[in-house]
């Protein structure tokens, strides 16, 4: 076995070969990387950003919908929708929903997943059964609550009324019908929070729980020192996704009550729905979409400062 | 290896052209016919077994150039404009009346039927009003299938019961609603669950009976407000029916037609307003097995306005029929409709599915007599609407004549029931909205009342 040393000359030294190499292989592997994405970009492109920024455009126009031909009216579709109450009460409405659903399914799932913790042999059966709503057609869904629940004939109103509580039904009360849909949208979706937060309380390290236990910690105290705080990157993606669905509203206030009666469970996509295929208004119709998607738009901002400012912790 | 490739270019090119050809729907069918197509609303299963009997075995029978395939399908209304507005479509377009075949007129969507009017002689078989409607600027673009009127539905059991006749004046049929009321039943049953356009109903009613067909008529002409104080008093009148809880007290909301039947043929109600298209929902709760056919009855609403003809009809239409433009077909969809518009067809459905297919023509023979069931008092109900309208006795459903961002402002007559807006800020949202689209020329022809 023999070892040969040779002296690089001058010019190998300021361009080596293993450099040139080195670029050609990054350059290639970054094609390479382009092309692997060119298909999702041009999905997201053409599946986003195309229909998003016809939705702008449309949002300025009179376009009815029927066909290709529509008419700048600048800021008419706006300011007529600023001008109908009926607008703010859906606003209004969508707000309510941000708040019943950033806390009772919230509440309801951890408190479920701090439960289930426990229950190691039967939790997947528990979770399987807390699923079922979420998993269901927001129509059948729909169905069941508006012919078991809220019927006046037959369902659990009909079933007190005939037995002299005079119980009115709820998705025909102006103050309640909100509160009534939104309770059915919140019954589907607490069980998907619950095995979420269930997932992400399973990561937190056992150490951590054992410690506090050997410290004296109670069952409330491990949750609020040591899961709420391992949970914390769960919680907040869930509470913008909450935030973001909630501005798009629409299935089950439109399988209920189509945002009636007299709009008093009007939400922005009922709202924007009526004047696309009703009235064949698409212009508002847009312009109120992109109402919705400033909300949307206004959640992930901060959700982005908020996971930035954690990782600069 | 080369030829392999261009052998399975060639055979990817040929399944290409195939799937392209039958997307066209312009190949011929089985048996060298042309292929028409028809979607349908979602009817429930026994009217669409019908429908496939009557109107498509009968059709392809009856001539062997044209095969019509009908699909049913629950979100029609979207599904037709959506393909219309992307120039694709069935041949037969299954429309919600004139107001809708206008707005697709003003941006070319369906085909001019005059030709085939003066071929098939449409223009002398169908009801002047009916025909007019389906205008624009002189031209035929839509029919009809079938006429309707709002009216009320009773139970001679129930009326019986409470020791009342069948009301003929509004203060007849409102004592014998305060009586049902005090009795603790509805004082009528209806509602608007899963249908918000169901208030256009009562919106078209207590006008059609309180300000009147020809104040309507000046509405939708731009010769009269739609805050002209006739319509304010209408629009009054039907918030006090409402808050006396005469559209089925609190449960307006919860209940739909289907459930309204139910409600009535249990004796629950004595009455249920509402569109005579209503008949195919009642087949299930009133019919022989149950041994109350002939509880049933329907009449048309008294008026409000004593001074106004009577009996005065609520003229509207269940749907209506086109021909769409981009048809490569427009003869066979021509041959669709024409079949449709006989006294046959229209008999042959009535026979089974009363409420839907009352054909608007000028001549219609047919007997009560002749039919059973709950078609029986269908059709006699039709006649006397024919009669009623042949003498110029009506007023307008808004689904049919207004058009859409109108009617859609209709809707929200319940925010006036319900104390959340005045009849005055209600009726300027109409009268706002119903300029920019008679501006746009989304009006319809509407026939003048007399």
């Amino acid at each position: 076995m023999t070892l040969s040393l040779k002296t690089p000359s001058a010019a190998a030294l300021q361009n080596p070969p293993g450099a040139r190499s080195r670029k050609s292989f990054h350059q290639r592997r970054t094609i390479i990387n382009y092309l692997l994405l060119a298909p999702a970009l041009l999905l997201s492109v053409v599946v986003v950003v195309v229909p998003g920024v016809l939705t702008a455009v449309a949002s300025f126009t009179d376009w009815d919908g029927l066909g290709f031909s529509a008419n700048f009216v600048g800021m008419s579709n706006f300011t007529d929708i600023f001008a109908d109450p009926t607008f703010f009460t859906a606003l209004g409405n969508n707000i309510k929903w941000v708040l019943l659903f950033l806390t009772i399914p919230v509440a309801l799932g951890l408190l479920t997943a701090s439960l289930l913790l426990r229950r190691k042999r039967t939790r997947t059966l528990y979770q399987v059964i807390y699923l079922m709503p979420y998993v269901l057609a927001p129509v059948v869904n729909a169905m069941v609550w508006l012919s078991i629940i809220y019927n006046p004939h037959g369902g659990v109103v009909g079933y007190l009324r005939d037995r002299g509580i005079g119980i009115e039904p709820p998705l025909a009360n102006l103050d309640m019908s909100i509160f009534a849909v939104a309770g059915v949208d919140m019954w589907h979706y607490w069980g998907f929070l619950t095995v979420i937060y269930l997932g992400a309380m399973r990561q937190t390290p056992i150490e951590q729980v054992e410690a506090a236990m050997v410290e004296g910690a109670n069952a409330f105290q491990i949750f609020r020192h040591v899961y709420l705080p391992n949970i914390r990157a769960t919680l907040l993606l869930m509470g913008v996704m909450i935030v973001i669905f909630s501005f798009l509203a629409f299935d089950y206030v439109y399988l209920l009550t189509q945002g009636g009666p007299a709009h008093s469970s009007e939400v922005m996509g009922t709202y924007a729905y009526a004047f696309a295929f009703s009235s064949f208004q698409f212009g508002k119709a847009a312009a109120v979409g992109l109402i919705m998607s400033f909300f949307g738009l206004v959640a992930s901002f901060i959700y982005t400062w908020l996971s930035r400012r954690d990782l600069t912790k | 290896m080369r030829i392999f490739k261009n052998k399975a270019l060639a055979a990817g090119a040929v399944a290409a052209a195939l799937l392209l050809s039958a997307c066209g729907g312009q190949t011929p069918s089985a048996g060298g016919k042309q292929q028409i197509e028809m979607w349908f609303w979602g009817a429930p299963p026994a009217h669409q077994k019908e429908m496939q009997q009557v109107l498509v075995d009968g059709f392809n029978k009856s001539q062997d150039k044209y095969q019509l395939k009908v699909t049913f399908d629950n979100a029609v209304d979207k599904n037709i404009d959506v393909a219309l507005a992307a120039n694709r479509g069935p041949d037969v377009v299954y429309g919600s009346g004139p107001a809708f075949a206008a707005a697709y007129v003003a941006k070319g969507k369906l085909a001019d039927m005059t030709p085939y009017s003066d071929k098939y002689d449409w223009k002398d078989r169908i009801l002047d009003p009916m025909y007019e409607s389906g205008t624009v600027d002189g031209k035929l673009y839509s029919l009809p299938n079938s006429l309707n009127n709002i009216g009320v539905f009773y139970n001679k059991a129930v009326l019986d019961k409470l020791g009342v006749g069948i009301p003929t004046t509004t203060a007849e049929l409102n004592a014998a609603m305060d009586k049902a009321q005090a009795a603790g039943l509805y004082a009528s049953v209806t509602g608007n669950k899963g249908w918000k356009p169901v208030n256009e109903n009562y919106a078209s009613l207590f006008l059609t009976h309180a300000a009147g067909g020809k104040t309507v008529y000046d509405a939708l002409q731009g010769t009269t407000s739609w805050t002209d104080p006739k319509i304010a008093a209408a629009i009054d009148a039907s918030k006090d029916f409402y808050q006396k809880g005469y559209l089925a007290g609190k449960d307006y909301s919860n209940l739909n037609f289907v459930e309204s039947m139910q409600l009535l043929s249990q004796g629950k109600a004595p009455f249920m307003f509402g569109p005579s298209l209503a008949f195919q929902f009642a087949t299930d709760s009133f019919n022989d097995k149950n041994g109350n056919t002939n509880d049933l009855g329907f009449m048309p609403f008294p008026n409000i306005d004593e001074s106004l003809a009577s009996p005065n009809f609520t003229l509207g239409s269940t749907a209506s029929l086109s021909i769409n433009n981009a048809s490569k077909n427009k003869d066979g969809a021509a041959a669709v409709i024409d079949f449709m518009m006989t006294e046959s067809f229209s008999t042959d459905m009535t026979k089974t599915w009363p409420g839907y297919w009352a054909v608007p023509l000028k001549k219609f023979d047919a007997a009560p007599d002749e039919f059973t069931g709950l078609s029986k008092p269908y059709v006699q109900a039709m006649k006397d609407m024919i009669a009623g309208v042949n003498e110029g006795h009506y007023g307008f459903f808004a689904g049919t004549f207004f058009p859409p961002a109108t009617a859609t402002a209709f809707d929200d007559i319940d925010s006036v029931w319900l104390g959340k807006t005045s009849t005055t800020d209600f009726l300027k949202t109409v009268d706002k909205t119903f300029a920019e689209e008679k501006a746009k020329g989304l009006v319809p022809p509407v026939p003048e009342p007399k």
